[in-house]
Parts: structure tokens; C-alpha cells; sequence
């Protein structure tokens, strides 16, 4: 599938012959050049920080205000209608207003990133502390397990697998903020590499960028995946067995 | 306890009203009635789950206000009450968190009371790899491993058929003879009128609209008791026979005065 793409690719660049559309033998060699040189991978380790920054970030607000008000509903009517504001709020028009608070250095770009990425995961969080069974509340009562302690040991734990499912989008959505978040501020990363590229012309160093910003996805996203699998085995085995 | 009432809401009908029984210390009472009859509310009442809109529970003379220490309470629905993130052997440890053993103490304890439900070999699995009849044992066992005085169950064998069902009766009326040395108290709710003459010293019946007692039956069978020879009894029929017609008597007059009312 994938050579069939850059077959395809390369006779249709081929046939452009315009220097706006190098082949795919071109960006790839090129994409092999650049890999391994320091100047490539600090780009992409600059872009991983600002990542995992605004991902655990956003996560831990997300996850933290997701709990408080899964469990008060107090909590719940009144910030319901800000969380629901905000959330349809894109984040990347908060770029601009972040860029004035926060100016164009890395603190903006981590708080985009938080910013996206918290909301799917204080929805799940919610919506997964709420689904707890009132057999497992009242069990809860039963065992002394206090107010603090139950967060911990009953909410948390019973939310975990619509928690990772908010994770898995907030990943995505984190990915898109990064680039977009180094398109709008200074210095590196490989969004903003991908827009120097294209600054001075270098056309497939442009396009091999893009090609590493997929691979990365791709790949974080087989990562989590992996954790997952790892976290939840109690969950996918446990809902199998339902299934059957 | 003593004139014991809720009322879920302050218009709203009452749940039960006017409910007075004691438990004896080491007795195993049954509470059976129609569906709607308040048992589950009951059950609740007594483990302070709830709290009584008339009246008071009282458990060795101290009114149960929040669920008591002495108590502990097994539901219906094993697969929501245990925690499916925790293995067997977690889940059975999981009341002793506070309670000052050292960890290979607390395993050892949970191991034990695993042992006497009859569940060897499944400490490292988790819930959901075990059949329904083991799960409830498992719940058994973390209701008992912190030595309650009191056991509550709440139709504890109503999602299980009918083999297994037979089986974990005779692992409660050994749970009551016996746990670790000690007899326990037991208050057994169910709809099922055989189980609960073949399991217990009395059975309350409670009717319906508002729930109420009915009548208390003493069952008078001898124990230790077996599913053969206790079930082919004349004493075990008579005693079936006459709960079934205190019930379907109750049934009968709660039909005419809905009728009357109209």
C-alpha cells in the first residue's frame, strides 16, 4: 500500500516536473540524510517536550477537575456550562490571546497543548466516575472506604478505561496543537521546521518533515496503545467475558 | 430495631412502616415477601446504608446511624459489587486495608477465609475469569474476612442456577455454623420460600404496600441440614405450605382492597 502510494507519487511528480513537487525518491532520500543528524533530532526531542509538557499538563487538570465533579453534584451544575463553552471553543483560537499573555516562547505553545488536550479527558473522566454502579458506592460504604480514599481507590480506578479512551483522542488532538502551536511561536520543533523548509524553498526537506510529523504520530500512537493493553487488562478482560 | 418506617420521600408512600423484629445473637433469619414489599430498603436500613424515616435500628442497644464495623453485607450483583481491577485475592484483602497485620498476615487471612468458601488456586486470577457461583464466593469471603457479626445478604443466589445455586446454600449454612471458629449472625433476604425454610432458624414474611411483617415463622428443622433429606421432610413442606398461604393470602386481600379503592 504504502509503496504503491509513493509509486503513484513519483510518476505524478515525475511527470510535473515542477520543482514545487519533488519525487518521492527525492524526499526520501533526503528524509534518510536528515534522520540522524543532531540538528534533525533536536527538532524532533524539541517537539516530543513541548508534547508530553502540555500532555501530562492538560491530563492532570482534565483528569483532577474530571474527578471533583464526577463525584459532587454541585460541582458538576456549576461548571457545566464553562466546560461546555470552552470545550467548543478550538483551541487554537487561543493562540493569539496565549501569544499576549504568555508571548511566543515555550509556556504558550505547553498551555495550547494543555488546553486541547484537557477537555476530551474531563468529559471521559466524568462520564466514567459517574458510571460507577451504586453496588460499588454502596460496597464502598459498606468497607469504611472514606471520601478522599475513595477517589483513589474506587472512582479512579473504576473511570480508568473511559479515561484512557479520552487520552487517545486527547493524543491526537495534542499532535495537531504541537504543530500548529510551532507554526505560531518561535523556536524549534518540527512544525517549525516543516515551516522554515518551505520558507527557503527546500521543498522536499519540507515534505520529509511532514512524512517524520505522520511517523511520529503513527508512532505514539502504537505506543499507547501498547500502555493500554498493559493498564487495562483487567478491562478488556473483563468486558470479553461480558461479550460472551 | 423497633417501629421501623421509610418513607422515601415526605408525600410519597411509604416504603415499610411500622417494621419491629429482633435478631437473635447466632440466628439465621430469613426475610422473604413479593417483590416491592420493601426487603431490599429493609436490608438497607439495617447496614445503615439508609437512614430510617420512623424509628431506629439498633445493634446490641447502640442505634446504627452509619454502616457499622460488626456488619458487612453481600449483594445480588456480585460482578458490581467486587472490583474488577482487583485480583481475588486483592479484592478479599481489600476490607483489611486498616486493620494493623503485616501484608503477609492480611494474604494469609484472606487466603484462610478463601480456603473455607472453597476457592483454592484462584487468589492471582481476577473476578471476571471465575463462573458466577465462584464470584459470589468470593464475595462471601471479602464480607467475611474482617470478622463481621453480622452478615447481611441480599438475594445473594438469585443470578446463579439452580445447581450452583443449591451449592452456595450450603456454603452459607456452613459460613453459619462455623467461620474460623465462630458463628456468625446471619440476615438472608430472598424470594425464593424453599431456601429460605432450608437455610434458616425463622423466616419474617413481609407483605406489601407499605412493606410490613407479615407473620414470623420459626422453622423448627433440624440441623445440620442437607438438601436431600432436609428438602424430602414433612416438617420442611408443612412449613413451605404455610408460608405459601400466609403469602398468597396477603396477595388475595391486597388485590380486593386495590379494588375496593376504585
Amino acid at each position: 500500500m504504502f509503496a504503491g502510494a509513493f509509486v503513484v507519487w513519483e510518476i505524478w511528480a515525475g511527470a510535473e516536473e515542477s520543482f514545487l513537487a519533488p519525487q518521492a525518491s527525492e524526499v526520501l532520500a533526503r528524509a534518510w540524510e536528515m534522520w540522524p543528524t543532531r540538528a534533525f533530532l533536536t527538532e524532533v526531542a524539541g517537539s516530543l517536550k513541548q508534547l508530553a509538557a502540555g500532555f501530562v499538563i492538560g491530563a492532570a487538570i482534565g483528569i483532577a477537575i474530571g474527578l471533583v465533579m464526577g463525584t459532587s453534584l454541585a460541582a458538576r451544575r456549576a461548571l457545566d456550562p464553562l466546560i461546555e463553552l470552552a470545550r467548543a471553543t478550538p483551541p487554537i483560537a487561543i493562540v493569539p490571546a496565549l501569544l499576549l499573555t504568555l508571548g511566543f516562547g515555550d509556556s504558550m505553545r505547553i498551555a495550547v497543548i494543555a488546553f486541547g488536550v484537557c477537555f476530551p479527558v474531563l468529559i471521559n473522566t466524568v462520564e466514567g466516575v459517574r458510571s460507577v454502579s451504586p453496588e460499588a458506592r454502596d460496597t464502598a460504604s459498606m468497607l469504611h472506604v472514606g471520601r478522599a480514599e475513595r477517589v483513589f481507590r474506587i472512582y479512579l480506578p473504576a473511570a480508568l478505561p473511559s479515561i484512557v479512551a479520552g487520552l487517545r483522542v486527547a493524543l491526537s488532538i495534542g499532535l495537531v496543537l504541537v504543530v500548529i502551536s510551532e507554526f505560531a511561536g518561535e523556536g524549534g520543533g518540527l512544525g517549525h521546521y516543516i515551516l522554515d523548509q518551505q520558507g527557503q524553498f527546500a521543498y522536499p526537506e519540507m515534505y520529509a518533515g511532514i512524512l517524520f510529523l505522520g511517523l511520529l504520530g503513527y508512532g505514539l500512537n502504537l505506543l499507547f496503545r501498547f500502555a493500554e493493553r498493559r493498564v487495562l487488562a483487567w478491562h478488556y478482560g473483563a468486558a470479553g467475558e461480558r461479550a460472551r | 430495631m423497633s417501629g421501623l418506617g421509610k418513607r422515601y420521600s415526605t408525600h410519597g408512600p411509604a416504603a415499610l412502616t411500622g417494621v419491629t423484629f429482633d435478631v437473635e445473637r447466632g440466628e439465621l433469619l430469613a426475610l422473604v415477601g413479593p417483590s416491592g414489599c420493601g426487603k431490599t430498603t429493609l436490608l438497607r436500613l439495617l447496614c445503615g446504608l439508609t437512614s430510617p424515616t420512623e424509628g431506629t435500628v439498633l445493634l446490641d442497644g447502640r442505634p446504627v446511624t452509619k454502616p457499622p464495623r460488626e456488619v458487612a453485607l453481600v449483594f445480588q450483583d456480585y460482578s458490581r459489587s467486587l472490583f474488577p481491577w482487583l485480583t481475588v485475592i486483592r479484592n478479599v484483602m481489600f476490607p483489611l486495608r486498616r486493620v494493623g497485620l503485616s501484608r503477609a498476615g492480611k494474604i494469609e487471612r484472606a487466603e484462610a477465609v478463601l480456603g473455607e468458601m472453597g476457592l483454592h488456586g484462584v487468589a492471582r486470577k481476577y473476578p471476571w475469569e471465575l463462573s458466577g457461583g465462584m464470584q459470589q464466593r468470593v464475595a462471601i469471603a471479602r464480607a467475611l474476612v474482617s470478622r463481621p457479626e453480622l452478615l447481611l445478604l441480599d438475594e445473594p443466589f438469585a443470578s446463579v442456577d439452580a445447581l450452583t445455586r443449591a451449592e452456595l446454600q450450603d456454603v452459607l449454612l456452613r459460613v453459619h455454623r462455623d467461620v474460623e471458629g465462630r458463628r456468625v449472625t446471619i440476615v438472608h433476604v430472598t424470594h425464593d420460600i424453599d431456601e429460605a425454610v432450608y437455610l434458616a432458624d425463622r423466616v419474617l414474611v413481609l407483605s406489601p404496600g407499605p412493606g410490613r411483617v407479615a407473620s414470623s415463622v420459626e422453622i423448627g428443622l433440624p440441623r445440620p441440614r442437607t438438601q436431600t433429606v432436609t428438602r424430602s421432610s414433612t416438617r420442611f413442606l408443612d412449613v413451605r405450605n404455610a408460608i405459601h398461604d400466609v403469602i398468597s393470602a396477603q396477595q388475595r386481600s391486597t388485590i380486593t382492597t386495590s379494588f375496593e379503592k376504585e
